[in-house]
């Protein structure tokens, strides 16, 4: 038995039975249940260790080898699988409430397990091969079978395709670097096209107009969960590129570039979302926006800035899900997610509204939510430097108010004598409530997530350390 | 240790009564289990005295390399009045609610001891973490509360808009704290810079309505008595514990006459409204805002204890005022022993709150003195209109507990006076006191013989224009709309037909510039 085995193989063979099953509510709980043991055998399974059951004695080895590659996943990315899989887990069990969750359930299964690969893969930059399959296999999330695809589909398509050239030409050239570090014309060159492939990738400003288009063409739950699974996927990516390539790790420039890379992020996001007039939107340039907070964390890698990393990515997910949860009800009886159909329906569908204002001032770092402690740490750490780079962290967030503001004002202006009727479901209702318990309990006590903490930082030789 | 168990008795009737209401609704002594528990915690918090200043953490956050403070609560002599105030409050609410319908209003009373402690985690905060923590619950129920019980549009966006004014505040604070740690010193209550000071007082102004001046909730017509008086005092008073925390007026800055400016100008308008107001329901957010002004008039003069006297004389004589539904010529009378409270004449419990009396601060009298002087006259005219309903009308019972629960808040006010805080017994300015009580005198006269401070029609039974203050917060929304039409323009360039062009053409200028900025 080895690791890859069990944590990409199975997976993915899962995946292929979960789509032959037809019962939606089946494969939600089938798909769950099997991230969630996942999830438990990340956490608690011992590599390459001899484990005797009775007379049974096995070891799980690291490693497994195909088509010459290799791909291994060692006792130091056991923390990255646990959070991969009960990120699935959560979401897959949200399907349960969404009208089109089974794709979500049994390509997003193929996905994760790809994308697990591709930071197990063995020369990594096969790991630019591998998302570029899983970015196919998200194509029938965002697109129904009987609908041609829309702009946005495109868009993230080409975006996401143009950054496997610029990563893979860089990693050729990198090995050139790393025999030659002196020559300043060729790190630059790899440099350069490093920071275009990973812009493509973590559709850096400009480049992510197709964010706010899928968030508002495709289905809110199956867009939110692309929006939070990749980017994850990339900063892990872009994490290993940085520990990996001591000159890349040296650079004094990088931390500004990062941290300018982030900041244009929160504040155009901000500003952004501070015009919507559609829910959906609003929501893409939130994720635009957690994406560049996690960038201003991965600036800070010769502080803290990996442990706050690792703490905004919980909150990220629990936040999207909830959020996309909330508003896949509303779009699903409005039938769109603009101002305009959306108005006053906070007394008709109360669940729903309630979790969108949440997750909405989560990512706004409201105290008490679970965005606040990581936004609150990352916060400090640019005002530590800079008041100037915390002022535009500000001017981000008050964008960001204002769109919240906006949101809140338009779901609660019902006409004169609207009665209040609870017509969400319970499901509904149970699986919103327990996103919005779980931002209560990580915004008021974020040591709860220290043991995961503790784990991150050892997926990576020099970072964090 | 007491703390813990005030805490504790607050949350643990709270919930039973909650149990209770979906078990036995509408069962009568749930009121005994509300007003007991109360009565308890009240109690305990006389306990607090034994063990003072105490510090209280909460569990740690962790990991401790990136969270430098951990909520942790204080209390010491400022804080004290403050978290007495908001039991007295929650205990005269319940004892006042068996004479106001519905009764038994179990889930209001849940709510009522909810927000107590909220209300007190809020005012023991030692950090501006704990303070933030404190705020969000406060303004997240109140949101809440106020969107479930207004009807109509417009109303529910000037909830929304009150629930913005509220977080700007709340902003502001962390701001503050960014602000400190960049110029190398970490936020704390204690030592808060010059440069830090500011921020603080405008983020109290901010959510009390005073700075700038600004109606937080001028249509509240659901929310009239009991909870929403629960609600509008704890959130006044949370944010009023910032101003007593810290050290806030400087009269060498010279941000500090403009500030008194336009507190003053917020006193005069919130005492004016008030006189004028058709009831003290109606007229309410003015009261508060009057009051609020001048507590964070007597910051600016750096004195933060008459901050405190202010601030505890809002919480106190409110107690008494919005809770007195049904009147009788006796009680009313008895009553009226709070103008004391409010009279700022030596040996009162806002003795203190004209203290400092020097430089460019006595200019503000001018001000800040007439607009007292209208508060207490309309406090007066509001305690003296008659009710529908009669106390001898009521059960037996209901005629020695009802009375009972607001002579309480009076009885903590004259307590306070003695030895509610440091420097609370004092003789204070006496030619203030005595200045603003003769004016106050004349201004109720003027009230009862004149027509120019007849009452307004209340605003919120006919529909009405907008205010000036309305009209010069609403030419914003014309700027706000030009930015969004620029803001769809380059977003529809990025996301349409020759969007690709476009990204391609930024991200080549981009490159450029940065090319130029390396080299």
């Amino acid at each position: 038995m080895n690791a890859p085995l069990i944590w990409i193989g199975l997976p993915l063979a899962l995946a292929g039975v979960l789509l032959l099953i037809r019962n939606a509510r089946l494969v939600s709980i089938l798909g769950s249940t099997a991230a969630i043991i996942l999830t438990g055998l990340a956490w608690f399974l011992p590599l390459d260790t001899v484990i005797t059951l009775g007379s049974y004695a096995f070891k799980v080895a690291p490693s497994f080898s195909i088509l010459g590659r290799s791909l291994t996943v060692g006792a130091g990315d056991q923390g990255i699988l646990a959070l991969f899989y009960g990120m699935a887990a959560m979401w897959f069990f949200g399907a349960l409430a969404t009208p089109n969750g089974r794709p979500i359930v049994s390509l997003g299964m193929a996905v994760i397990a790809l994308l697990v690969a591709s930071l197990a893969v063995e020369p990594f930059l096969y790991a630019a091969l591998l998302i570029e399959i899983a970015l196919l296999l998200c194509v029938p999330m965002l697109v129904p079978f009987d609908s041609p695809p829309q702009r946005g589909v495109l868009r993230f398509l080409i975006h996401q395709t143009l950054a496997m050239p610029f990563i893979l030409f860089s990693g050729w050239m990198l090995a050139g670097v790393e025999a030659s570090p002196g020559d300043l014309n060729l790190v630059i060159q790899a440099g350069a096209l490093l920071g275009l492939g990973f812009a493509f990738l973590l559709a850096v400003f400009p480049l992510y107009a197709w964010i706010p288009q899928i968030s508002e063409e495709s289905h809110p739950y199956a867009a939110a969960f692309i929006l939070f699974i990749f980017p994850m996927t990339a900063l892990l990516f872009l994490m290993g590129f940085i520990d990996r390539f001591a000159w890349l790790r040296a650079n004094p420039n990088l931390p500004g570039i990062l941290t300018s890379a982030g900041l244009l992020m929160v504040v155009s996001g901000g500003l952004w979302a501070a015009f919507q007039r559609d829910l959906g939107r609003m929501m893409g340039y939130g994720a635009v926006i957690e994406t560049g907070l996690a960038l201003l964390a991965i600036g800070q890698y010769q502080a803290a800035g990996v442990s706050i990393f690792a703490l905004l990515i919980v909150p990220r997910g629990l936040g999207m899900a909830t959020w996309s949860l909330s508003l896949s009800r509303l779009k699903s009886e409005a039938g769109s997610l603009r101002f305009s159909a959306v108005q006053g329906m906070l007394r008709a569908y109360p669940s729903a509204a309630v979790g969108v204002a949440l997750s909405h001032l989560s990512l706004l770092g409201m105290p008490l939510l679970a965005g606040f402690p990581p936004r609150l740490a990352l916060w400090e750490a640019l005002a530590r430097q800079s008041a100037v780079s915390a002022g535009w962290y500000a001017i981000g967030m008050v964008g960001l108010l204002i769109g919240l503001i906006r949101t809140l004002a338009v779901l609660s202006m019902a006409p004169d004598n609207t009665p209040w009727r609870w017509q969400d479901t319970w499901l509904q209702r149970v699986l919103i409530g327990f996103g919005l318990l779980g931002m209560l309990t990580f915004g008021l006590f974020p040591q709860t997530l220290q043991p995961l903490l503790a784990r991150l930082p050892l997926v990576f030789e020099f970072l964090g350390r | 240790m007491f703390v813990l168990i005030t805490f504790l008795l607050l949350l643990v009737t709270a919930v039973s009564i909650t149990i209770l209401h979906f078990a036995r609704p509408g069962r009568p002594y749930s009121w005994l289990v509300a007003g007991g528990g109360t009565f308890m915690a009240w109690i305990s918090v006389f306990f607090w005295q034994l063990d003072m200043p105490a510090l209280h953490s909460l569990p740690p956050w962790k990991p401790e390399f990136i969270f430098t403070t951990s909520p942790t609560l204080l209390v010491d002599g400022l804080s004290w009045p403050y978290a007495l105030s908001l039991v007295t409050l929650a205990l005269a609410l319940i004892l006042t609610s068996i004479i106001r319908k519905p009764f038994p209003d179990m889930l209001g009373w849940a709510g009522t001891l909810a927000m107590t402690a909220m209300g007190l985690i809020a005012v023991l905060a030692d950090n501006p973490l704990t303070l933030v923590l404190g705020w969000a619950a406060i303004d997240m129920v109140e949101l809440t509360t106020t969107l479930r019980s207004v009807n109509g549009a417009e109303v529910s966006e000037k909830a929304v808009i009150a629930f913005a004014v509220r977080l700007t505040g709340l902003g502001i604070v962390l701001w503050a704290s960014m602000a400190s740690l960049s110029s190398g010193v970490p936020l704390n209550f204690e030592t808060p810079t010059a440069l830090i000071s500011p921020y603080l007082l405008i983020a109290a102004g901010l959510r009390l309505g005073v700075l700038p001046l600004h109606l937080p909730y001028s249509n509240e017509p659901a929310l009239r008595r009991g909870f929403g008086t629960m609600l509008r005092l704890v959130s006044a008073a949370s944010s009023l514990v910032l101003l007593a925390r810290v050290q806030i007026g400087n009269a060498d800055s010279p941000l500090t006459p403009v500030l008194l400016t336009l507190t003053a100008i917020a006193a005069l308008f919130g005492g004016w409204q008030w006189l004028r107001a058709s009831d003290e329901l109606t007229g309410r957010p003015f009261w508060i805002i009057g009051m609020g002004s001048l507590a964070v008039g007597a910051a600016l003069r750096s004195n933060p204890v008459g901050s405190v006297a202010w601030g505890v004389a809002l919480i106190l004589v409110s107690s008494v005022l919005f809770l007195y539904t049904v009147r009788q010529t006796w009680l009313t009378r008895l009553l009226l022993i709070n103008l004391i409270g409010l009279s700022a004449l030596p040996f009162t419990s806002t003795a203190s709150g004209w203290l400092t009396n020097q430089g460019i601060f006595g200019l503000f009298w001018l001000a800040f003195i007439p607009a007292q002087a209208m508060l207490m006259a309309g406090f007066v005219r509001h305690i003296r209109q008659p009710s529908v309903t009669s106390l001898t009308s009521q059960p037996r019972w209901t005629q020695v507990i009802y009375p009972a629960g607001l002579l309480l808040p009076i009885l903590i006010h004259s307590m306070l006076a003695l030895w509610g805080w440091d420097g609370a017994f004092n003789s204070g300015t006496w030619s203030a006191g005595l200045a603003a009580s003769v004016l106050a005198f004349g201004i109720y006269w003027l009230v009862r013989k004149t027509r120019i401070f007849s009452p307004r029609q209340a605003h919120w039974v006919r529909p009405r224009g907008q205010s000036t203050i309305e009209r010069f917060y609403g030419s914003f929304w014309g700027l706000y709309k030009l930015a969004g039409r620029a803001s769809a323009a380059i977003a529809n360039a990025l996301e349409g037909d020759g969007g690709m062009v476009w990204i391609i053409l930024v991200l080549v200028l981009f490159i450029s510039l940065l090319g130029q900025a390396g080299g």
